[in-house]
């Protein structure tokens, strides 16, 4: 039972960070249209650039994460001028092409800059929470918390704001939209941005208990990808609970049947959701 | 009109540039022949970018060391001074990239001699060194399939890894206990670990969990997998991949109240693990040897020059020492047979070459013999037991046969 509780912990923790990582992903897909690749770079970035400020310029530590959140969404928005906007008339192999590109771009400028070697974040954050017999560490309760606030902020940010409700507006319908005077460009720019800015929260919440590496992003951009098509392409509750399903199914296979079918259960999941329903759990976008 | 004249303009300057290669070509041709001695090219292909950088850096260093400290001292093969050089190339860790980039550094620069960094590179490399091209391939890598295959071209230099494992075992189960957990990384390389292990722990009469490797790489909490080794109430757990993840490792299972011992395979070194967790969450391991460690005649020269190169912080290992080591081995080899361009020369030169190298380039575990199958032996190969104050205590390994 221990056992249990201890990585339902560990699960719900891995969770907060794969949603926060493919909310991203999922906004980008709706407004775009297009599977930007180049996203676990953007979470690598993320993290190195925390991990910048709060080592090397010696900020606190949800400061250096606020900083360079702020600094990824300009990243983002410039990833979408000089990047995606040029191509927006192409065909989509273009988009995909010019996005892996961008995420060899992103990796050899930290290997240029940081090295290759792997760097590790400390963080304020110490301690050991019991909970029901369960030893689990302060780190990873604040990354369950900051992921439900962080979540609940942008469930606000889309329904109830002007800017929010138009990358609503866009994902339902683009020239609908258009029509009543939104700007879909400038939407593009704000969906990059945001999804930047939400990758490099998660990445600097989960950057003190991993390593930071040029290619960090790597793995995290599959399991991502397999979330977000588990919950259905373009869908917000479909990203968080697809996050949290795959990230505590991984944990609990990990633990009652073995590793190497914790690591292979995301994309089982993916192979059974993509035979069974294609669209997802949550269908919405994919109509046109 | 228009374009009749744009698509001349396009040819003539694409003449321009052909000739302007051309040109260079012969110019470097001639610079080359001409110049005091001759320039002769070591080759090295290794990941420097992608998932393995750090590690091929970490060769790098190591060779481009041995190469400006050779230039130093001066090199003289049949009597005229040569001057070596390094060509690098990356291969992203893919072994196909690895043989090509050793096919082209051997044909277009003759490269005599190429440096690789890992297994299945070597292997690839291996199918091309001696018939289609001709080189000799300096192995770094302590998986004894290399000098199985019965390469004539080849020299392995680290110690054969299954050396370690029944040192290991005996040594954790003393200060730890009979039960044992693996929580490895699942690279083949780490498979074949484990393997090693699990025969030499059963042997000594312990008693094995379930397999929890995981791949070091992918997981991006380690809590997980800890936890569950730990369920098994283990007194001593193996792990290992690279030092930093394994060091995480460690440090989380010493958090969730892990008190028995450490295997660690010989790719994590304990020193540099201890830049990324406290030394206090490294106790009670055996594991290999540090490079700050050894106690040969170069190895204080090497940790400083080591330091100006690569930064204080940075802690040498042995992929770096052990490669410097290499090299210079290989250029005395050149001396020894007079040649710089016949790689069975070279390769037959080594084991006249040894007992000549200079000591400041014995740094790490000097060999003293060379197998025929090109395998280098250090007669007094050590590991280490780092104990409960934190010092490391030499533990002696005896070698185990390449033999299958």
């Amino acid at each position: 039972m221990t056992l249990f509780i201890q990585q339902l912990f560990n699960g719900l923790a891995l969770g907060g960070v794969y949603c926060l990582a493919a909310i991203g992903l999922t906004l980008v897909f709706g407004v775009l249209r297009i599977p930007n690749l180049a996203h676990g770079a953007l979470y690598m970035l993320g993290a190195y650039i925390t991990y910048f400020f709060l080592t090397t310029v010696g900020v606190p530590y949800i400061a250096a994460i606020g900083i360079a959140a702020i600094m990824l969404f300009i990243v983002g928005v410039g990833l979408e001028r000089l990047v995606f906007h040029p191509l927006r008339n192409s065909p989509h192999t273009h988009h995909m092409i010019a996005a892996v590109g961008a995420m060899f771009f992103f990796q050899a400028l930290a290997q240029a800059i940081w090295g290759a070697d792997f760097r590790r974040m400390d963080t304020p954050i110490t301690g050991e929470l019991r909970i029901l017999g369960a030893e689990i560490s302060a780190q990873r309760i604040v990354i369950i918390v900051t992921a439900v606030i962080v979540l609940a902020l942008l469930a606000l940010f889309i329904k109830r704001s002007i800017h929010g409700q138009t990358i609503e507006a866009i994902e339902q319908d683009r020239v609908g939209a258009s029509l009543v005077g939104i700007n879909p460009s400038m939407v593009s720019m704000l969906t990059l941005g945001l999804s930047a800015l939400l990758a490099t929260i998660a990445a600097g919440l989960v950057a003190p208990i991993n390593l930071l590496s040029p290619t960090m992003g790597d793995a995290l951009n599959l399991k991502v990808f397999a979330i977000i098509i588990l919950g259905g392409l373009g869908s917000l509750p479909g990203a968080i609970v697809g996050g949290f399903a795959l990230a505590i199914a991984e944990t609990m296979t990990a633990t009652y049947i073995s590793s190497a079918v914790g690591e292979a259960v995301a994309f089982i999941v993916l192979v059974a959701v993509l035979a069974i329903k294609p669209n997802g759990l949550f269908t919405k976008a994919v109509q046109r | 009109m228009n374009s009749v004249s744009r698509s001349r303009r396009r040819r003539l300057s694409a003449a321009a540039v052909l000739g302007a290669i051309a040109l260079t070509a012969t110019a470097c041709g001639g610079g080359g022949g001409s110049g005091e001695g001759d320039t002769v090219v070591i080759g090295y292909t290794g990941p420097l970018s992608g998932g393995g950088a750090a590690y091929g850096e970490n060769v790098k260093i190591g060779l481009e060391m041995a190469i400006d400290d050779l230039n130093a001292d001066g090199v003289e093969v049949d009597g005229n001074p040569v001057t070596l050089e390094l060509k690098s190339l990356d291969d992203k860790y893919a072994p196909s990239t690895a043989a090509s980039n050793a096919q082209r550094l051997a044909d277009q620069d003759k490269a005599p001699v190429v440096v690789s960094p890992n297994a299945g590179a070597i292997k690839a490399i291996q199918q091309i060194n001696s018939g289609r091209s001709n080189f000799l391939v300096s192995a770094y890598t302590s998986d004894p399939a290399i000098v199985q295959a019965d390469n004539p071209l080849t020299m392995m230099i680290p110690p054969n890894f299954e050396s370690y494992a029944e040192e290991f075992s005996e040594t954790a189960m003393e200060h730890g206990g009979k039960k044992l957990a693996l929580l490895g990384t699942q690279s083949e390389y780490g498979q074949q670990w484990t393997k090693s292990i699990k025969d030499a722990w059963s042997e000594a009469g312990g008693k094995i969990g379930g397999d929890n490797s995981v791949d070091y790489a992918t997981v991006s909490d380690f809590a997980g997998p800890v936890s569950k080794a730990l369920s098994e109430k283990p007194d001593a757990i193996f792990v290992g991949g690279p030092s930093q993840p394994t060091a995480l490792i460690m440090e989380e299972a010493r958090k969730q109240g892990f008190k028995g011992s450490f295997l660690v395979m010989d790719q994590a070194k304990l020193d540099e693990m201890a830049t990324v967790t406290k030394l206090d969450n490294l106790k009670n391991s055996v594991g290999v040897l540090p490079v700050s460690e050894y106690e040969d005649p170069g190895t204080e020269d090497f940790l400083k020059k080591f330091a100006e190169k690569a930064g204080e912080k940075k802690v040498p290992t042995s992929e770096t020492a052990l490669n410097y080591q290499g090299i210079a081995i290989i250029a005395k080899a050149m001396e020894a047979a007079g040649t710089t361009d016949d790689p069975e020369k070279i390769r037959e030169a080594i084991s006249e070459a040894l007992p000549d190298v200079d000591d400041k380039y014995k740094v790490n575990g000097f060999p003293d013999e060379i197998t025929e199958q090109g395998h280098l032996l250090n007669p007094n190969l050590e590991a280490t037991f780092l104990n409960e104050d934190g010092k490391y205590t030499k533990v002696p390994i005896e070698q185990v046969s390449d033999e299958k």
